[in-house]
């Protein structure tokens, strides 16, 4: 199985529908590859992934998050790497926000549209974030 | 109900997607054939852990509930097993075991699977000696009786008859293709 996702928001909640499906996806032997766009881009950030925030409104989810005992972020994002999960960051974005490779966690590639159409062509499951 | 597993792993207090992928981590530290349980708490984690193995290929043997603690146990898949490459020739065909049983006969059957399948559903009557331990277990049977030796596919059973002719069996069967499509009764291990 191949997975691509395209990760184009940069929001706690969203954090977790890609790294979750991303990871369960890796756990189940798929290929998979991540292309991180626009605001999506504070999930591989160094700094702004450990504290993304959450959608203006569900604060009080905080404590329901503490008592599911859901994995932080950063945990998760260390899980996804740990299998090979490819991550793509994108290059126009990145030259529109002034971002270089190395404000980015380890291991990750950079690259355009096309770079991910090249790995999605061919992909079972195709998810947009 | 007590199963005799190779490996645990406890997965309490994890939430999706942590169970799958701590399994993924721990299943490659097994042999094929063996049997790992997993404890959870994650209540998504019974529907997640069985799909998990259909897409993986491993096998998923079931679930207990314990204490608001699921216990699943999942099979490692070994590469040649689906497609069972008979060898002992005297086989005996489910359709005609299900007659022997139902006939009430007198029938031997001897099932090799590993405790945790056998656990989770058997022919009655049927002894459990799992492949692994026959060379060590098979002066427990009777070498005289006709004996049907049952598994999941029909190979590991195959193999076992062809250890116990090798013993001086004299009258044993392989019986396929084996539990995976069993349609008669059964009994689980309370």
């Amino acid at each position: 199985m191949k997975v691509a996702i395209i990760a184009a928001n940069g929001g706690m909640f969203d954090a977790y529908k890609v790294l979750n499906i991303a990871t369960a996806a890796a756990a189940s032997d798929a290929e998979v590859g991540v292309f991180f766009t626009f605001e999506g881009l504070n999930l591989i950030h160094k700094e702004a992934h450990k504290q993304l925030p959450m959608p203006a409104g569900t604060e009080h989810y905080q404590e329901g998050f503490k008592k599911a005992n859901v994995p932080p972020v950063e945990e998760l994002l260390g899980m996804a790497q740990e299998m090979d999960v490819k991550m793509i960051a994108c290059q126009m974005t990145m030259d529109v926000m002034s971002l270089e490779k190395e404000h980015f966690v380890e291991g990750i590639d950079v690259g355009g549209a096309a770079s991910f159409l090249n790995f999605a062509k061919d992909a079972n499951v195709t998810l947009t974030f | 109900m007590e199963v005799t597993v190779n490996k645990q792993l406890d997965a309490k207090g994890l939430a999706c997607p942590m169970p799958i992928v701590k399994t993924k981590k721990e299943i490659q530290n097994l042999e094929p054939g063996q049997v790992m349980e997993i404890q959870a708490t994650d209540k998504g984690s019974t529907a997640d852990i069985k799909a998990w193995a259909e897409s993986t290929g491993h096998q998923y043997l079931g679930t207990k509930e314990h204490d608001e603690v699921l216990k699943h146990y999942l099979r490692k898949a070994s590469a040649d097993e689906e497609k069972a490459e008979t060898k002992h020739e005297d086989i005996l065909s489910l359709d005609d075991l299900l007659a022997k049983v139902e006939g009430n006969e007198e029938v031997q059957i001897l099932d090799v699977r590993e405790p945790a399948e056998y656990a989770f559903g058997h022919i009655p009557g049927a002894v459990n000696i799992p492949l692994d331990e026959l060379e060590n277990r098979f002066e427990e049977l009777e070498k005289n009786d006709e004996l049907n030796i049952v598994c999941r596919t029909g190979n590991r059973s195959d193999l076992a008859a062809q250890k116990l002719t090798e013993k001086g069996f004299g009258n044993v069967k392989n019986v396929v293709p084996g539990m995976k499509d069993w349609k008669g009764p059964m009994n689980t291990k309370q």
